[in-house]
């Protein structure tokens, strides 16, 4: 059975019973999996709670950071913080310099970009040498609907250069929640190809989170090196 | 005619009314597919229960990801906030109430 991943769901972490509503809408929508965006510094026992609220409406859940920098030494000094720390890390392209930036580093898993703000957009300067995935968030969309001609030409870039496209609803509140088939149908209103489009919101992000959760295990080394440990008379 | 139903969960912090629904996704349609889409898809509310605020909505086969979307960008019916969320897809309506989450 396909599993579903809503890559950014962003709690807001003040307001308990909008997190926890939002948490069943997901549940109901048919995830499996969420990453939720969460302050760098937030204290543990809110973690916690979040994480349960997450877990008992059965969804299994990853931590997010996203990365909104003006400047490449910014962006570089907190992937190196911060990567270890968190299950995905995005970058939210503020300008063109950071976006190649983050677009080229392997460390970054996703790239975004504020469609309201024009001033940074997904180009085939970023296209051509776009390592991380490329997210549509849904929410910008429902917000302003002229922001659509903007989404399907970015969408038509990324095709041509195949890169990896993930759609997910960026979800603030209950009220941004929608079911992953709806997200591939926008998906497909936008230009992603047919066949394609239901990848978006399964096997791409979750081929993200698994290779992630293999990277912070303690026999990774790097790509394609692992310590095997020889196992023990004991075991 | 072949058509395809669709279970529609509606999540609002106030009740909101089938015709409101209906308008409001035709609206919705008729926004982002003009109106040769709406007329494509030509979407019928089949029924609408007001005590769980679900709805089914039938729609012309081929065209149930176009009626997906145009439900997926829907926030508001009337000032009412709503999350309307497909639940499940069938060809039949009997086939809607299997598997039912």
């Amino acid at each position: 059975m396909r599993k579903y991943v809503d890559l950014h769901v962003i709690p807001r972490i003040e307001d308990e019973d909008s997190w926890r509503h939002t948490a069943q809408l997901l549940g109901i929508a048919g995830y499996s999996a969420v990453a939720l965006t969460v302050p760098t510094g937030l204290m543990d026992d809110r973690l916690r709670s979040l994480r349960r609220s997450f877990a008992d409406a059965g969804l299994e859940v990853f931590l997010r950071a996203d990365f909104a920098c003006s400047g490449r030494h910014d962006l570089l000094k907190l992937l190196r913080r911060f990567r270890r720390l968190f299950d995905i890390i995005s970058v939210k392209c503020l300008n063109h310099a950071v976006a190649l930036v983050a677009a080229r580093d392997r460390r970054v898993d996703v790239i975004f970009f504020d469609l309201p703000q024009r001033n940074a957009w997904f180009d085939h300067s970023i296209a051509n040498v776009c390592r991380a995935a490329f997210e549509f968030n849904l929410r910008p969309l429902i917000e302003d609907a002229s922001l659509l001609s903007i989404a399907m030409r970015q969408v038509r870039i990324a095709e041509e250069h195949k890169v990896n496209i993930v759609m997910s609803s960026g979800c603030t509140s209950p009220a941004f929640v929608r079911a992953p088939a709806q997200l591939s149908a926008v998906g497909s209103m936008l230009g992603l190809d047919r066949h394609r489009v239901r990848e978006t919101v399964s096997l791409i992000p979750w081929s993200i989170l698994e290779k992630n959760v293999e990277r912070m295990s303690n026999e990774h080394v790097e790509d394609g090196v692992r310590v095997r440990r020889k196992r023990s008379s004991n075991d | 005619m072949t058509r395809r139903y669709l279970r529609v969960r509606i999540f609002s912090s106030e009740p909101v009314t089938g015709e409101q629904f209906l308008g409001t996704l035709t609206a919705s349609l008729q926004r982002y597919f003009g109106e040769v889409g709406l007329s494509d898809v030509n979407p019928r509310m089949i029924r609408f229960d007001t005590q769980t605020s679900e709805a089914i909505v039938a729609c012309q086969k081929g065209r149930e990801d176009q009626l997906q979307a145009a439900l997926a960008l829907i926030n508001h019916v009337g000032r009412v906030e709503v999350a309307p969320l497909t639940v499940r897809i069938s060809g039949t309506i009997k086939g809607l109430r299997r598997r039912s989450r």
